[in-house]
This record gives C-alpha cells, structure tokens and sequence, in this order.
C-alpha cells in the first residue's frame, strides 16, 4: 500500500463514504433485496425508536407550548396558543425529535452491530464467501431507517399536536375551537411537506453514516466505542446541513 | 419427546414472565448499588484510568478529539435547539405584537427545559452510547472475563471509573450548554429579526432566576449519574455476539431517554407546577 499523507486523510474518509453510498444506491434498486434482513431490521428500529420518539414529543412539545401559553394568557392573547404550537411542532420540535432519536438510538445500535462484526473479521468472511456485504447488510438497514424516520416524522406530529391540545386545553384553558382555528396561521402544507422530506433525507443519511463508520472500525472494543461517538456527531451534522439546504429551498417556494 | 402440556400454559407463561421482570429489576438494582459502592475502589485503586477516562469523554479520541469530542457535540445541541426557541418564540409572539418579551421565553425555556434535558441527551447518543458499544465489545470478545482472572476489579475499573466522569464531565457540560443556549437564542433575536439588544437583555434578565439554574445544574448531574448507570448494565451485561452489541445499544439509549424525559416532566411540574412562577406585573 502507498504511503499516503497525513492531510490527505479527511479526504479519502469521504470519497470512501461516497463510494460506499453509491454502491448502496446502486444496489437498493438491484434485484436480489435482502427482505428478510430488511424487515427485522425495521422492527427492530421501530421498536428501539418508538416509544422514546412518543415520550419526546409528549415532553418537549408541552412543555414549550406551556410556557409560552402562560405568557399569552396574561396578556389575554389565548386563542392564539394554536398558532406556536403548529410552527413548533410541525416546522421544528417533530423534525428534531426524529433526529434525536433515530441518530442516538437507532443509528448507535446499527453501527457497533457492524462495528463489533467488523472486529471479528465476519465482513470479511462474508467477502470470502462471495456475499455482498453492502447487499445483504447495508441496503436492508439503510432502507428501514429512512422507512422508519419517514414514519417517526408523522407519528412525532400527530403526537406533539395532541399532546399541545390537552395541555392547552386542561392546563392553560385555551378554548379548543381556538386551538383549531389558529394552528394553520403560519404553517402550511409546503411546510408538512418539507418537513417529512427532512426526515427521509435524514433517515437515509443516518443509515449510510452508521453503516460507513461501523464497516471501517479499527482498533479492538475502543475502536466500536469511538465509532458509535463519531456516529452520533456525523449525524446530528448531517441533520444541521439538510436542515439548512430544506430550509433554504422553502424559502424559495414560499417567495 | 416432548412433557405433556401443563393445565394452564398461558398462566405458567405469565407468571414466568413476571417472576422474570421482577428478576431483572433485582439485577439492575444489585449492579447500580455494586457499581456505585465501587466507586471508591476507582478513586483509590485506579485513579490514573479513572483520569484516562474523563479526558476521553469530555475531548473524545481520534478523529472526534480535533473537533473537541462531547463538549463539541453538546454545544452543537443546544445552537440548533437556541434556534429553535428564538424562531418560535419570536413568531408567536411577533404574532401578538409582543415580541419584546422574547426574552421571556429565553430565560424560561432554555434552563427550565432545553439545557437538562438536551444536554442529557447528548451524554447519552454519545459516551452513554460509546460505553455500552466498548463494554459489550469487550463483553462479547471475553476481554471483561480476562481481567476478572486478571485480577481487576472490573466493577470499578470499568463501570465505577465511567460513573465518575460522567458526573466530572456533566458540571461544566451544563455551564457550557446554558451559555450556548442563551447566546444563541440572543444572537437569532438581536441579528435575524433585528430586535434591539436593550429590548431583550432588559426582559431576559427580568425573567431569569438563578434558582432555574442552579435546579439545571443539579438535574443534569442526576441524569449524567443514570444515563451512565444504564449505559454501563447494558453494556456490561451484552450477550449474543455483535448483533447482541447493537441490540444492547438501541435498548440502552431507549431506556435512557425514556428515563431522561420522564425525569425532566417529573421535576418541571415539581418545581414549577401549574403557573410556571410567572409574575408579569412584578
């Protein structure tokens, strides 16, 4: 192997991770698909992801929604308690709960799976038996985390907006017809749609990160250890570029 | 050949599943008293791996040490979600026409909620999440089963080292996020939507107290100790082989973010109830 320099790393590391996202592209769409993979792989996030992502939401949404609900009633403005909710929910909170917990719990769990495979050479046993690791491991998980981050985004919405309705409602004493009226003032279906857009996007990036960083441990235990740290912060990165670029494009759809 | 059928199968089954919850709940209780007892062992026996292991929690190791490790992560949290205030709070009540009291909604939401709970969130997707994966590595590979014929006391050397760094690491990790949190709000407020820094410093501190605070502070050393506490059981505990690692990961960061968020719903309405300690009128 030729002797590379130091500073010519950081670059391989990503033409490395882009040739290994295209090759899982190019198998997503080729015809031997790993169902059964595939399917135990979305449970298994499904069930990982589930209950912390409805936890969340139910949290983080009314506790938001609280506060600011009891500024608005001292100043008497509570039928408007609706139209905060809506912005924080759909366009904000829904979008970030999913990266919280797809990247911290789903995406972790995948990459020390590979990451401890990779360790105990069973890559490159499959390698040496002719299995395709990036089709029978790769393409099935990165496909039940963008599945199931384009579901979580939805579910996280519906919950946060109930979860904002009963507090408003039962706590704050905001008239529920209110609530209704004014949830669509400053959000609208282009930001539904961005939204759920963010969340697939972000799903498919988070498989790929947690894949790419679990087939290139290194280093024993503390090898996996570290590459479920870089997981994490490749992911919540990848939230804040997709986050911005989504943002950028609605801008420009709304203008 | 198989035994003949019990009269009852489904109440056996049961009752086998609940004696087994309530075993597991004995074993998770056990390990967190072993692990906190051992804690004195690390501080006397194994004091520079306890050291070792706070520098590489806080600054992290290879390639995350050049952008400052969990502290880097943490700081990143709380920007987007210091953001995610300012565009809120400002829209609703710019919506109302009050949008001076934005401040309000800084000095409120960023050390009632945001801080805690974010912060520990990111101790738990990113040591929390790394101690289970090198624990059950380790697990797995029977490198914990070498050092107990070793002699090491693995509880302390392992678990009890982590437990005092994450609660090292949590004071300064809140500081930091506290900070981040209300500059970045600030920085949205003053230079995005062009509110007067009088304005808002004037509200921010008239709605800032420090017993907030000071609460946020003590909540996220309590939840840096459980986070730590669960993620080492799983860890310690993995079996299964490497997909048993995964799965010990994803369970470990479920069960602590469920634990993360129902502790900070717990203590929001303990300490702040019903109205939230709001006096508008002074």
């Amino acid at each position: 192997m030729a002797v590379h320099h130091p500073a010519a790393k950081p670059l391989r590391e990503i033409g490395a991770f882009i040739a290994m996202s295209l090759d899982t592209f190019v198998e997503l769409v080729s015809s031997p698909w790993a169902w059964r993979e595939f399917i135990h792989q979305s449970w298994f996030t499904a069930r990982v992801s589930l209950v912390p992502a409805i936890l969340l939401a139910i949290v983080f949404n009314a506790f938001v929604i609280f506060l600011l609900d009891v500024l608005i009633l001292e100043i008497g403005a509570a039928d408007n308690s609706g139209t905060g909710a809506a912005l924080a929910v759909v366009a904000q909170i829904g979008p970030a709960i999913t990266v919280l917990v797809i990247g911290g719990a789903a995406a972790t769990a995948m990459c020390a799976d590979l990451g401890a495979r990779t360790i105990r050479d069973e890559i490159d046993a499959m390698r040496v038996m002719g299995i395709d690791p990036i089709q029978r491991l790769v393409v099935p998980r990165v496909a039940a985390l963008t599945l199931n981050s384009f579901l979580l985004s939805g579910l996280g919405t519906m919950v946060g907006l109930f979860a904002d309705l009963c507090f408003a409602v039962y706590v704050s004493g905001v008239n529920p017809g209110s609530y209704a009226a004014s949830l669509t003032l400053l959000i609208g279906l282009p930001d539904v749609i961005i939204a759920v857009i963010k969340a697939t996007l972000f799903g498919i990036a988070a498989g790929l990160i947690a894949c790419y960083k679990g087939f290139t441990v290194g280093g024993g235990p503390q090898g996996v250890g570290t590459a479920v740290n870089e997981t994490v912060v490749y992911t919540f990165m990848a939230l804040y570029v997709i986050n911005t670029l989504l943002s950028a494009v609605l801008a420009q759809v709304q203008h | 050949m198989s035994a003949p059928t019990a009269r009852a199968p489904w109440l056996i089954r049961g009752l086998r599943s609940v004696v087994a919850g309530w075993n597991h709940i004995g074993d998770q209780t056990a390990f967190y008293i072993r692990a906190i007892i051992s804690i004195k062992d690390a501080l006397i026996y194994y004091r520079t791996e306890t050291i070792r292991v706070i520098a590489q929690m806080s600054m992290g190791v290879g390639a995350l040490a050049l952008i400052g490790g969990t502290i880097a992560i943490v700081s990143f949290l709380l920007i987007n979600t210091g953001f995610l205030i300012a565009i809120v709070g400002y829209s609703q009540t710019a919506n109302l026409g009050v949008e001076a009291l934005v401040g309000f909604f800084s000095a409120y939401v960023n050390p009632r909620l945001a801080a805690p709970l974010i912060t520990a969130i990111g101790l738990a997707a990113t040591i929390g999440a790394g101690a289970t994966a090198q624990l059950g590595a380790m697990r797995i590979s029977e490198e914990i089963d070498a050092l107990d014929v070793m002699g090491v006391r693995t509880m302390a050397y392992l678990v009890a080292t982590r437990l005092v760094g994450s609660v090292v690491l949590a004071i300064p990790l809140c500081c930091i996020s506290l900070l981040v949190g209300f500059l970045s709000t600030q920085f949205l407020v003053q230079f995005t939507y062009g509110q007067s820094s009088g304005i808002y410093d004037h509200y921010f501190h008239t709605f800032l107290q420090p017993t907030d605070v000071l609460w946020a502070m003590i909540q996220v050393v309590v939840q840096g100790i459980v986070v730590m506490l669960l993620h080492t059981y799983f860890g310690f505990n993995a079996s299964g082989g490497p997909a048993g690692v995964g799965e010990a990961t994803g369970r470990a960061v479920r069960a602590s973010l469920v634990v993360l968020t129902l502790v900070t719903a717990a203590v929001g309405l303990a300490l702040y109830g019903r109205s939230g300690n709001f006096h508008l009128s002074g």
